[in-house]
């Protein structure tokens, strides 16, 4: 047998045995619901809030424009394997994306996009 | 190099038909708008995948082309969704699409 | 070995695409510079001015073939003809958008339409998978900012469910894509056309995927859902501008998959779903017109429909029946635009016209804007005297000859149908109503929506008297 093998058995009992526990109260069990037992536990004190709090849309604008300038960051890898090979078309290329990237940054910029207010 | 895959291909084609169902099915049960736009970026990814697997075995780097597109296009779509949903928030103060309801959808 | 890839061809080709952009720039740097925000007739201004020089450039290109980007972008009489649609519509919607905007957001919403522009003309010309994907997504992003840039809630919530809706059917298209290309082995629509793809599964899967994502970007029936309540929810020159641009611009796609890259012989499996889909849409399109009090929504529901007819027209695969769709196409986009023009005409703050009430009693108050639209309704119903007549009977006598005179009738049913709801803005219109609640507010005539209707209107009265089919676009489509 291969050396492994007893670990792959474990491993299908350990799955199975899981699998079991998780379904056999729901098909055992009897359920008397009342809404004491519906209500999530939080050491004996009635949640208030809901579990994820809510925070400032600025995480979510930060976010975005993050996302925006990393993927474009990101076209220059490929520009940069090749640089010696596209000469001077790569580089005028990667000038005009770079103007307008930099319109687009001064853009937001100007509108308050980075502005933590 | 003979363009052979270490994994059958047909493997690949099966992992990105299950990344993308998954992804459909997101759409389709999820009521978040944040969820649905990642169970979206998880179908954008099943096709990268398979671009990346079909660029190697037909040793074609416009595969790999294509999917470098994608990937900027789906940050664009990420971001846009994102300020999308804050508009939504702020003047609807919910993110659940079943309470967006104003239309007749 | 390293091509150079920036050829003067490929500059040549481009050139239209590039006017926009650059007017996009102009705006906004013009918006940077300018104390506090750019007035709404500069922007206005400097993007009429791209488009036009986009439309002049892309006339210079009728007939000359140049092939940009590795043979991904190809110009000739076809993508010049959608080229100029998508320049048509797009300085209709601004020229609406210079009455109607809302001044706090002009410039970026002026530079959203042209980067959008660029997309639709990007897909009018494009003959790679890579080129459809990008112009698709350049134009659909623009759109979902759009729709979403104004202070009204619908607004906003009609962007989101758009966004997510249509991202989805992106997705579908993109699987489907991938798909294509594991089984060619190129991103090439033309590689797509070689025989042996016919046997492979992959090409079948992959062009199915491809054809619902398409599917749902011309939102015919099954996929139309998100029409009318993104177009309801929309500001009206946006309406205006996504009803006529995004239709151009898949319909390109579709014809150019159609024609140039399908297996030889497969055109009738493949395609038939879609042809179903496009009876199915004709008929449950001008269905949906009729209960709808909503000019936004009720031309949303007959776009759906129009989409159905223009598809008719090429469901045989007929040289004569792209002629004719163009022809048709070009036909709804002055007809549609027109009817969006005289809406902005009657519209204030609240965006009035977008309600059939406000056309209440419109013959009394502004004679000859009712007219044009009665004239605009007739065409989009296809009334004789109009080029919306002439079209469908060049469709139904092409659907004739190719064998599809199943789509032939569903189309007239469909128009038999759609008579009454477009009679219904007819006649609010021209029967006097009893309580005339609107006539209070009669807007000052707005120059630009009034030109904008003239213009629509000669651009109708002209497609009937000298029906422009362009004879060499099917030679140019590969």
């Amino acid at each position: 047998m291969n050396p492994y093998g007893p670990v792959a058995l474990y491993l299908c009992v350990a799955f199975a045995a899981a699998l079991l526990f998780s379904v056999l109260p729901g098909l055992v069990a009897r359920r008397k619901p009342n809404p004491e037992k519906a209500e999530a536990y939080e050491c004996g004190v009635e949640p208030t809030s809901a579990v994820a709090g809510r925070f400032p849309v600025r995480f979510y604008l930060i976010a975005m424009l993050f996302v925006i300038f990393d993927v474009e960051a990101a076209s220059f890898y490929p520009w940069a394997v090749q640089m010696h090979a596209l000469r001077i078309y790569g580089l005028l290329e990667m000038i005009v994306f770079i103007i307008v990237l930099g319109i687009g940054y001064a853009y937001v910029w100007k509108k308050g996009g980075f502005a933590w207010r | 190099m003979t363009g052979a895959l270490p994994v059958a291909l047909g493997n690949y084609v099966a992992l990105a038909s299950v990344m993308f169902f998954i992804g459909v099915v997101g759409v389709l049960v999820r009521r978040n708008p944040l969820v649905m736009l990642m169970s979206i970026e998880l179908m954008f990814n099943a096709a990268n995948v398979l671009f990346m697997a079909f660029a190697r075995a037909w040793l074609q780097n416009a595969g790999q082309i294509f999917a470098f597109l994608v990937i900027t296009v789906a940050a664009a779509e990420a971001a846009i969704g994102l300020a999308i949903v804050v508009a939504v928030f702020r003047s609807a103060a919910t993110v659940d699409v079943d309470e967006v309801r104003s239309l007749h959808g | 070995m390293i091509l150079n890839p920036f050829g003067t061809a490929d500059w040549m080709a481009i050139a239209p695409i590039v006017a926009l952009a650059i007017a996009s720039l102009l705006v906004l740097l013009a918006d940077l510079v300018a104390r506090p925000a750019i007035s709404r007739y500069g922007a206005v201004a400097i993007g009429l001015l791209g488009t036009a020089a986009a439309a002049v450039l892309a006339a210079m290109q009728y007939g000359h073939v140049y092939a940009a980007f590795f043979g991904g972008f190809v110009t000739g009489g076809f993508t010049t003809v959608f080229e100029e649609i998508v320049a048509i519509a797009l300085a209709g919607s601004l020229a609406l958008y210079a009455t109607l905007g809302d001044p706090k957001r002009i410039g970026g919403t002026v530079a959203l339409m042209l980067w959008g522009s660029c997309g639709a003309m990007l897909m009018a010309g494009a003959a790679n998978l890579m080129t459809i994907f990008l112009g698709l997504e350049l134009l659909s992003l623009a759109l979902y900012c759009l729709c979403g840039m104004v202070d009204r809630r619908g607004a906003r919530e009609s962007a989101l469910k758009y966004l997510i809706l249509s991202s989805t059917a992106s997705g579908f298209l993109l699987f489907g894509m991938a798909l294509l290309f594991g089984a060619s082995g190129s991103v090439l629509l033309a590689d797509l056309a070689r025989p042996q793809l016919a046997a492979n599964p992959l090409f079948w899967m992959g062009s199915g995927l491809f054809l619902i994502g398409l599917a749902f970007k011309m939102s015919l029936v099954p996929f139309h859902a998100w029409a009318p309540d993104v177009y309801e929810g929309a500001p009206l020159p946006v309406t205006a501008y996504m009803s006529v641009a995004t239709k151009a611009a898949t319909l390109a796609v579709f014809a150019r998959v159609l024609y140039a890259a399908l297996p030889a012989g497969t055109a009738s499996h493949v395609m038939l779903p879609v042809w179903i889909v496009a009876g199915i849409s004709m008929i449950a399109g001008n269905v949906g017109m009729l209960a709808q009090h909503d000019l936004k929504r009720l031309l949303a529901y007959s776009g759906i429909a129009q989409v159905g007819y223009i598809l008719t027209a090429m469901a045989g695969g007929s040289a004569l029946g792209l002629r004719y769709a163009i022809y048709y196409l070009v036909a709804y986009t002055f007809m549609n635009l027109g009817a969006f023009a005289v809406a902005t005409a009657i519209s204030g703050e609240h965006e009035e016209g977008a309600r059939l009430v406000s056309y209440a009693g419109l013959a009394r108050r502004r004679p000859w804007l009712a007219a044009a639209m009665t004239f605009f309704m007739l065409a989009l119903a296809g009334m004789p005297p109009t080029a919306g007549f002439l079209g469908k009977i060049l469709i139904l006598a092409t659907s004739a000859d190719s064998g599809y005179a199943w789509l032939g009738g569903l189309l007239v049913a469909g128009t038999a149908i759609s008579l009454y709801a477009y009679a219904k803005v007819v006649r609010a219109m021209y029967l006097p109503q009893s309580g005339d609640h609107h006539v209070a507010d009669l807007r000052p005539i707005a120059p630009l929506a009034w030109i904008s209707v003239t213009l629509c209107l000669i651009g109708v009265i002209a497609m009937t008297f000298y029906p422009l089919t362009p004879s060499n676009v099917l030679p140019l489509l590969r």
